[in-house]
């Protein structure tokens, strides 16, 4: 068989294959060692880091819903520093592909975090996360507006010379095509879409929101037609490749993104319950090879 | 890199009822499936469908040579579903999860208090300890609603001593465990060594406001909502001292047992 069959391309980087796990699930990747055969993915896209650790939000942070899930973790996590020094080589070492996610945070922190990615000598992709909703700074707030989104990518992509950079887009806003455009023309070597949909739950026996910042993000299926309409959508807008995530939760899931004009695809929620799934997929691409786009109209 | 398998598919074998709304669900032990200890746990996908989504976490009742046994208590469509499976089904689990165990008590003696289906990981630590010749003496204060709940039936011969606590006062002490343990406590019916807890966070943070103390050392099995189940969505957090700091740690990799006093309740936030 050949090997390179399903590899792929985004940037100058290659992949084994295009099932990448998707990051905040995966996690710093080596959780999973047990459940996923994690060297055989394309990539594992590891939790989003930030220039300094942060603790993230107190209260509950898991609520499921119907064929869903709303968390309101936060971007909780070990810090840059920590995070290149104790949670990345393992992956290597373990023959894993990470994709390193970086927090778009205060313009400051966000370009010492850029700087010191720099510094490393392995990472040659990082993905931005312009859109996380549990957040004050940053996250969403950087990724609704055009003219931050290219800033921020333009940053990363000065800063980080020679590696692919691809930005992770938030689907609460008018048209996320242009989003992923304002990306493009600032150098991004790929769009990641879509981060979770904004939601909310209120507990009935005391009157007051199940969270404490009120709203969370919903992941899981029920959220997979939202993130299939916008890969369609910026694949109308861009040349670059797109990256499928949201809500896939089986072979014919991922055979949508694929149809619909997606290079890759990342696997979330799922991985939570069926960790077996990225398997499936990939089997399921060995036996037929990734789908070719059709051509929608518009 | 832990290579170990934690994914399997593990038929049931049977039910044993217990009390109206929990029983014991038995599985074939999957070929592979590791040692465990008490506090560890599994988790249960037990619908193929997107609902419920997630799997379900149950801590492991006793495991042996040839089976897994859970204690199930029906509380919404998760746990229903598990209770409704019938002998034969396979079901995908995964496990044994869980970072800390309850460890044997250094002074031979130890107490248990067990709320709801907190019961699993005491009589897994019984037999496991009685097994190992590790203990001379091991109580278990239990409390129910009422005495058709009362879920001690099938295990007393695990434990030295069995207390029971109705609140409805229809059998045993009338109230709720935590009052009976302190009873016991002031009557020095039970030895002040160890106190191993498991149950829901109310019961568990008024042991230790009440009676937890005069124990010398007193170890709580949380419950919690978990996504992952390996320590990686950050989901299932608990805030916990540690040398002057409050560190948030995962209930399922951290844990599931920490030592009671350390937990910053005043913080934990439902």
């Amino acid at each position: 068989m050949n090997k390179k069959k399903n590899a792929i391309r985004i940037g100058a980087v290659e992949f084994r294959n295009p099932v990448f796990l998707a990051s905040g699930p995966a996690g710093y990747g080596l959780e999973y060692a047990g459940l996923i055969d994690l060297p055989s993915l394309g990539a594992v896209v590891t939790k989003t880091v930030s220039y300094s650790p942060r603790r993230g939000n107190p209260g509950r942070r898991l609520r499921e819903t119907v064929s869903g899930l709303l968390n309101s973790v936060g971007l909780e996590n070990v810090g840059a520093e920590e995070y290149f020094a104790e949670k990345l080589p393992p992956l290597y070492d373990a023959g894993v592909k990470p994709v390193v996610s970086l927090a778009a945070e205060d313009w400051e922190d966000y370009r010492k975090l850029l700087e010191l990615t720099a510094r490393q000598e392995n990472v040659d992709v990082v993905e931005l996360n312009l859109s996380c909703p549990n957040v004050e700074r940053g996250g969403m707030a950087v990724g609704v507006d055009p003219d931050l989104v290219r800033r921020y990518v333009r940053l990363a992509k000065d800063i980080l010379r020679g590696a692919a950079v691809l930005a992770k887009l938030t689907p609460n806003v008018q048209d996320i095509g242009l989003l992923a455009l304002a990306a493009e023309e600032a150098g991004a070597d790929g769009i990641t879409a879509i981060n979770t949909v904004l939601g909310m739950d209120i507990d009935t026996d005391s009157g007051k929101p199940v969270f404490h910042r009120i709203r969370a993000g919903l992941s899981g299926p029920a959220i997979m037609p939202v993130a299939l309409e916008a890969v369609w959508r910026i694949r109308r807008r861009v040349e670059i490749p797109v990256i499928g995530v949201g809500g896939i939760s089986s072979p014919l899931d991922a055979e949508k993104f694929f149809l619909a004009g997606a290079t890759a695809i990342q696997i979330g929620t799922a991985i939570f319950y069926a960790p077996g799934l990225p398997g499936e997929i990939l089997s399921a691409l060995e036996e037929r090879g990734i789908p070719a786009p059709i051509n929608l109209p518009d | 890199m832990n290579r170990i398998k934690s994914l399997f598919r593990a038929r049931v074998l049977r039910h044993q009822v217990l009390t109206p709304s929990c029983r014991l669900v038995v599985f074939d032990r999957p070929a592979g499936f590791p040692a465990a200890s008490p506090g560890h746990f599994v988790s249960v996908r037990v619908s193929d469908s997107s609902v419920p989504l997630l799997r379900r976490p149950f801590s492991i009742l006793d495991l042996t040579a040839g089976e897994l046994i859970l204690l199930v208590k029906i509380v919404g469509r998760g746990s229903a579903l598990l209770a409704g499976a019938n002998p034969g089904d396979g079901l995908e689990i995964g496990g044994p999860f869980g970072g800390t165990v309850f460890e044997p008590p250094a002074r031979g003696k130890a107490v248990f208090v067990a709320g709801g289906t907190g019961l699993a990981p005491a009589v897994f630590a019984a037999r496991t300890w009685n097994k190992g010749g590790l203990v001379e003496e091991i109580h278990l204060v239990h409390g129910a609603s009422t005495r058709d709940e009362l879920l001690t039936g099938f295990c007393e011969k695990d434990f030295s001593h069995v207390h029971q606590a109705t609140l409805d006062g229809s059998a045993g002490f009338g109230g709720d465990a935590v009052s009976l343990l302190e009873k016991l406590v002031n009557d020095g019916v039970v030895p002040l060594d160890a106190l191993f807890s498991c149950g829901p966070r109310g019961m568990i943070r008024a042991l230790v406001e009440r009676v937890g103390s005069r124990f010398a050392e007193h170890h709580a099995s949380l419950e919690a909502v978990m996504a992952c189940g390996v320590g990686a969505c950050r989901g299932c957090t608990v805030p916990v001292r540690e040398n002057g700091e409050t560190l948030l740690r995962a209930v399922c990799s951290d844990g599931t047992v920490f030592p009671a006093g350390d937990i910053a309740w005043e913080e934990w936030e439902d």
